[in-house]
């Protein structure tokens, strides 16, 4: 049901990743993303996808929460996959039917597609379940920094992320405990019409707006007791620091995007 | 003899089960609860209290095991368990959290709504319900938002009682409130009992509020069911209560001292009255040293 939610999910383990620095770990992401849109033939793809399954593997996460993660997702997969077959043409024609044509090409990137698009959702969830939300948003604010010169409130915004992501459970708590109190009081969510069941709604979200503010003036003001007044001059008890084992990593991906870019070249592209 | 009116048998219920993080909430709970009956819930923090109720009215459904209803196994019947629903009103901890309305008269009446209960109806059932819980009906046209939060816990507790329901489950009802809200609330219990007779079961952990009101008591401990008495009864395991990080009222404590000292008293006094007759007993030479 709803606590299905595997955004900014952790998942507790003590592997080399969840050992990375949380900045290199985005950049790592971010170079992942580049290798999966890089990838023009079989070989490339298959180089990039064995690639993304060593991260899996180092990670020591369960394969099954990577599954749970793309589950969601199926139905756009399929949906981009059969639109690609369609619409796309070029190649050998392989089946005409009517107004019907698909040809080789239309396969091939309906393939590459779903690839992509199930490698993208891996390799995030790659970063979110090896990195502890807090620590993603700090890595945030330091890579967004730069942007300070442009008068962003980077840490505003960085602070703002943290507290939603942490309030998310909570929130997803509330909603249980109201919707618990109110089928106590006979209210009906499983049947009726579209309008009637949307209606049925409000019991339940009033009180967790009510709720929800109550929560965000509570914290402003416990904020504001511990003399909170934004990023200036604020320090950090978790200092990050790049090591060594960063650099190795970033040294494999640069490889890897390397590698992607040679069979691109030496094979030919395909799409 | 009077008769059963709610009751589990086996009753367990596993919380996600298969995964690393199971964990069992309740454990074969048999219990028999008769009508009428005032049934203090006790148990210490993650004892199955709250779980337990939950099945009482089919919000959970148990791993294994059943609930019996008046005889009838609540789950017999899918689409009936809203009228399971209206049977056995339950109350949950922080009641005030879950109002609504625009104002306190559709808050309470928002129960009795669902039941489709007649607008006559409604209307004396929500006036009578808003007197019991202390309040006046001048309150009944105010924003629920508006009021204190002793107030709002009032009209919370007044939107379930509205429903008039056979058994009357409270969670905590006394959470939060300071000393003379939470005597409000508590003779507000005795009280309602009273006047309609039907039955009701008041989870708590303060032995001391439980032991003012309840006529029976049902301890929880590590998801099972360690006792099912009369108050008396329970008392009287007061080491077993204590080893189990429960307190036992204040008045219960010192006649155990007294009787560790070597004063010949009972020590399943927990009023004064009792207090005082067994005190007066013992000054008058009924026992000592």
């Amino acid at each position: 049901m709803i606590s299905d939610i595997t955004i900014g999910q952790y998942y507790k383990g003590d592997s080399v990743v969840h050992r990375l620095d949380a900045r290199m770990k985005i950049i790592l992401t971010v170079m992942f993303i580049v290798m999966i849109f890089l990838c023009k033939n079989f070989l490339s793809l298959g180089f990039m996808f064995l690639f993304i399954m060593m991260a899996v593997f180092a990670s020591r996460v369960p394969l099954k929460m990577f599954l749970k993660s793309l589950k969601p997702i199926i139905p756009i997969v399929i949906f981009t996959s059969i639109i690609n077959i369609f619409y796309i043409s070029g190649g050998q024609v392989l089946l005409q039917w009517r107004f019907i044509t698909i040809t080789e090409k239309g396969i091939y990137t309906a393939v590459f597609m779903a690839m992509r698009i199930l490698c993208l959702i891996v390799s995030s969830s790659i970063l979110t379940y090896t990195t502890v939300p807090t620590m993603l948003t700090d890595a945030i604010e330091r890579l967004l920094s730069p942007l300070k010169i442009f008068h962003i409130q980077v840490h505003t915004l960085a602070m703002m992320m943290t507290l939603a992501l942490r309030f998310i459970p909570t929130l997803i708590e509330e909603i249980e405990r109201i919707t618990n109190a109110q089928k106590a009081r006979g209210a009906d969510f499983e049947s009726g019409k579209f309008i009637e069941r949307i209606k049925a709604l409000m019991p339940i979200l009033i009180p967790l707006f009510v709720s929800a503010f109550r929560r965000a003036y509570e914290l402003a003001f416990a904020m504001s007791c511990r003399c909170y007044t934004g990023g200036e001059g604020r320090t950090r008890m978790k200092q990050m620091k790049l090591s060594f084992r960063d650099f190795v990593a970033l040294l494999i991906f640069a490889l890897g995007v390397a590698g992607v870019i040679l069979l691109n070249i030496r094979f030919g592209a395909l799409i | 003899m009077s008769t059963v009116i709610l009751e589990t048998q086996n009753l367990t219920h596993i919380y996600s089960k298969g995964t690393t993080s199971q964990v069992d909430a309740i454990r074969d709970i048999s219990l028999a609860i008769e009508k009428g009956e005032l049934v203090g819930i006790i148990g210490h923090t993650g004892s199955g209290k709250s779980t337990l109720i939950q099945h009482f009215n089919g919000l959970l459904k148990a791993s294994s095991g059943t609930v019996l209803l008046e005889g009838k196994d609540i789950w017999q019947d899918k689409k009936n368990i809203r009228a399971v629903r209206f049977k056995v009103g339950i109350c949950f901890q922080y009641p005030e959290y879950q109002l609504f309305e625009e104002t306190v008269y559709k808050d309470i009446a928002f129960g009795p709504k669902n039941m489709k209960l007649s607008e006559e109806e409604i209307d004396k059932r929500v006036r009578s319900v808003i007197r019991f819980v202390g309040l006046d009906e001048t309150y009944l046209d105010k924003s629920p938002f508006d009021l204190s939060g002793g107030e709002k816990r009032r009209v919370a507790i007044a939107g379930v009682m509205a429903m008039e329901p056979e058994v009357l489950i409270l969670d905590e009802p006394c959470a939060g409130l300071d000393p003379r809200g939470r005597d409000t609330v508590l003779s507000m219990i005795k009280q309602y009992q009273k006047d309609t007779g039907s039955t009701l079961l008041v989870v708590s952990h303060s032995m001391e509020d439980i032991s003012k009101i309840a006529t029976k008591i049902l301890v929880m401990n590590q998801s099972r069911l360690a006792y099912y008495d009369t108050v008396d009864r329970v008392f009287s395991h007061a080491e077993e209560l204590q080893d189990m990080g429960l307190n036992i009222p204040q008045l219960t404590r010192l006649f155990m001292k007294l009787k560790a000292a070597g004063y010949d008293v009972d020590t399943d006094v927990y009023t004064m009255e009792k207090a005082k007759s067994e005190l007066l007993r013992l000054l008058r030479g009924g026992g000592g040293k």
